[in-house]
């Protein structure tokens, strides 16, 4: 059920609660066998008030863990006990069958705190057994037994499930009954226990208060199993004495008392988050949606390199904005830094105390979850840039196959052509022969500046013999407008590295001649914490985009081989400045 | 057929006798300019010229050429595209395709687009014209 539907369910069945409880306090008052009717229905009040209140708070505020919902029935189961005081033979008959559940239930909350569900398979049995006893041998004992209270005064109803009287199978099924109860009762002894010894410390501040009332509780019902065998005398009705019904009263507080520990008691779960998060890392997403009571997060990691969020398979991911209407994200930070944002319902944005606390919680967490999200985003960026690479390859092999058909290849068919018209010529006018080899032999220049231009392009002889001051200076001086380079490393970088930010730089400032309207460059190239940046910036009419330049996207692609990225920022009017981060740890 | 001897150097009388009205079309300016002045030197009436597909199509209706000179490689529409819709109907011009790559790169499509042959830019000269419309 959704957030904005619990909430309705939830009032209803607090609505029912109240009902029930007044009905019990009339049943309780208008008995004409009950004893200390006013004391038992104060009692009986308080009960289920606390059980049913408690657990509708603990519910509504961690929908998904069970507690709440074990706590509520709790209140509701302890209602049939109440009708044991019914003055109808048929109603008391069903008080009577099942005046033990609630304590069953509240054993089985007990035990499967904190996350309300029995951890294991020996405790689901252990559950199991313990509320067949509760009803079928209840029941079995009451087909037996017509009279239940044989020595209770005033006299309750007769039993109205009797179908004949049989002491001795009742004595037997009483004896049984009372020797599961008692094994019961020491395996949830020895379970608790064993908790509290293998807790570590916020885990115990967390469970304390519920393991020291649940302990308290299994000792009160073995304390009265004990009476009880030695004494068989007691009323149904006073099955439970007046102190240890005030010690089952106060079990809800106990478990209360430990949710607001931190104030808030959404935020009350924190603790009990760090303590799942250490166990169940693999559920990280799932515990934190539990622990803020919102089934939608999702959790998005930050990697610092690509500068971008991704999910934890690894894929790239948006925050929701500021003006969605249903989604908001908050950061998570450790030590100042960034590890990633919680994706959840913008309606916990009005508890900003239980975000916060969730996003310190799962920081360490988060930061661990995130180097696997990182490596899933480097092998998909991986996947991605290798087919990019095979692409732009052919892209370069198309270029350069264009290049040189367009270019040295028509200079020197035109050539081929020069020379046959000369050779025609060149006895019958031998001027105009040679006006046409001088025009061959510009040709001829044109193509071997074009075909130098083209072997550049594919790596230029200087980048490998000089490194990358030379042979951006030899850019800067062939290009038509003013270029000043700032700075360049002085040792060389990788040679993947240089070639790459060679690249950068030269197909900047061909944008840059081709289109910016600049006036002049500048060119700066620097090694910074591992990574080679390289700045192009011009004072054009900027307006450039990725999106836009085919040339731009090619380089970014190319930087992606080598895990690099590119920027471009170019506000219109503002000029544009193209930057490249490409790590070169390997140097 | 007599005229087709492999390397022969151009015979003005032979020329001069099969002359032909020209369109060249070629994307690239200083080949038409080359080809030009190769074609007249060589006796052909060089009637127009052409840079792109959808161009050449429009002059070869309006000039009426004996021969168009047709690129492989357009900037619109390929060379055979445009081999194709000039040579659909009766009384068209004779194409033949010209490109820097070898004739063998194109495989059939030369012969399917309705040209009479293909002449590499390199070697392209009257005699090469003349071998073919023979």
């Amino acid at each position: 059920m959704n957030q904005s539907g619990l909430r309705p369910a939830l009032v209803a069945i607090g609505a029912f609660g109240a009902l029930l409880a007044s009905l019990a306090v009339v049943i309780t008052l208008t008995s004409d066998h009950a004893e200390k009717r006013g004391v038992v229905a104060a009692i009986s009040l308080a009960i289920m008030a606390a059980y049913i209140g408690t657990g509708l708070f603990a519910w509504s505020r961690r929908p998904h863990n069970r507690t709440g919902a074990l706590m509520t029935a709790v209140g509701f189961a302890y209602f049939m006990c109440v009708l044991t005081a019914s003055d109808q033979e048929v109603v008391f008959a069903i008080g009577v069958l099942l005046s033990s559940v609630f304590l069953v239930i509240a054993l089985h909350m007990v035990l499967a705190f904190p996350t309300g569900r029995l951890a294991t398979a020996g405790l689901r049995r252990l559950m199991a057994t313990a509320y067949v006893a509760a009803v079928v041998m209840q029941l079995a004992w009451m087909l037996v037994t017509p009279d239940v209270c044989p020595d209770c005064t005033p006299r309750p109803p007769d039993n109205a499930f009797a179908i004949w009287d049989a002491p001795t199978a009742s004595d037997v099924i009483m004896i049984a009954a009372s020797a599961i109860a008692a094994a019961l009762l020491a395996a949830s002894a020895t379970v608790l226990v064993r908790r509290w010894r293998a807790a570590t410390r916020p885990g115990r501040r967390a469970l304390g208060p519920v393991l020291f009332t649940g302990l308290a509780l299994v000792a009160t019902l073995s304390a009265l199993l004990a009476v009880q065998a030695i004494d068989s005398s007691g009323a149904v009705v006073d099955v439970l004495s007046i102190p240890a019904l005030l010690a089952f009263a106060a079990l809800p507080y106990a478990f209360l008392a430990g949710l607001l520990r931190n104030r808030w008691s959404r935020a009350g779960a924190v603790g009990e988050l760090v303590e799942r998060l250490g166990a169940a890392r693999a559920r990280l997403t799932e515990t934190l949606a539990d622990a803020m009571g919102d089934p939608t997060l999702t959790l998005a990691y930050w990697l610092p390199q690509a500068q971008r969020f991704v999910d934890s398979s690894g894929r790239t991911m948006a925050l929701p904005v500021e003006t969605d209407p249903f989604r908001a994200a908050t950061l998570v930070e450790r030590d100042g830094e960034r590890i990633g944002a919680l994706v959840h319902d913008r309606s916990l944005c009005e508890e900003p105390e239980l975000v916060s606390a969730v996003a310190a919680a799962a920081a360490l967490a988060m930061a661990n979850e995130r180097l696997e999200a990182e490596l899933r985003a480097r092998l998909e960026d991986l996947s991605e840039s290798r087919a990019k690479l095979v692409e732009a390859s052919l892209a370069e092999r198309q270029r350069l196959e264009r290049d040189l058909h367009d270019g040295a290849q028509q200079r020197l068919v035109a050539l081929s052509l020069q020379v046959h018209v000369a050779r025609a010529k060149i006895t019958s006018d031998p001027d105009a022969a040679a006006a046409i080899l001088d025009r061959a032999r510009d040709e001829l220049r044109l193509a071997l500046e074009e075909l130098r231009e083209l072997a550049r392009g594919i790596h230029p002889a200087v980048l490998t013999d000089r490194g990358l001051g030379a042979a951006i200076a030899g850019l800067a001086s062939r290009f038509p407008l003013p270029v000043q380079i700032l700075t360049t490393p002085l040792a060389r970088l990788p040679t993947a590295v240089e070639a790459a930010a060679y690249f950068v730089v030269s197909e900047s400032l061909a944008n840059i001649a081709k289109s910016a309207g600049a006036s002049h460059a500048t060119v700066r190239v620097a090694r910074q914490n591992g990574m080679a940046v390289v700045e192009v910036h011009d004072d054009g009419c900027g307006g450039a985009s990725m999106e836009h330049g085919s040339g731009l996207r090619g380089l970014a692609d190319r930087l992606a081989g080598l895990d690099g990225r590119l920027e471009v920022v170019s506000p219109p009017g503002g000029g544009t400045t193209v930057r490249a981060r490409i790590p070169c740890e390997s140097s | 057929m007599g005229l087709a001897v492999p390397g022969r150097l151009p015979d003005r009388v032979i020329i001069i006798s099969v002359a032909h009205t020209v369109l060249i079309v070629d994307d690239h300016p200083s080949f038409r300019a080359t080809a030009r002045m190769l074609l007249e030197l060589e006796g052909y009436e060089v009637v127009g010229e052409a840079p792109d597909g959808m161009s050449a199509v429009t002059e070869a209706q309006r000039l009426r050429p004996d021969l168009v000179l047709l690129d492989v490689n357009l900037p619109d529409i390929d060379g055979f595209d445009v081999a194709s819709r000039i040579t659909t109907h009766e009384g068209a011009p004779a194409v033949v395709l010209i490109s820097s790559r070898e004739g063998a790169d194109f495989g059939p499509l030369i012969r399917r687009s309705g040209a009479r042959g293909f002449i590499a830019k390199a070697d392209l000269s009257g005699s090469a014209i003349e071998e073919l419309l023979a």
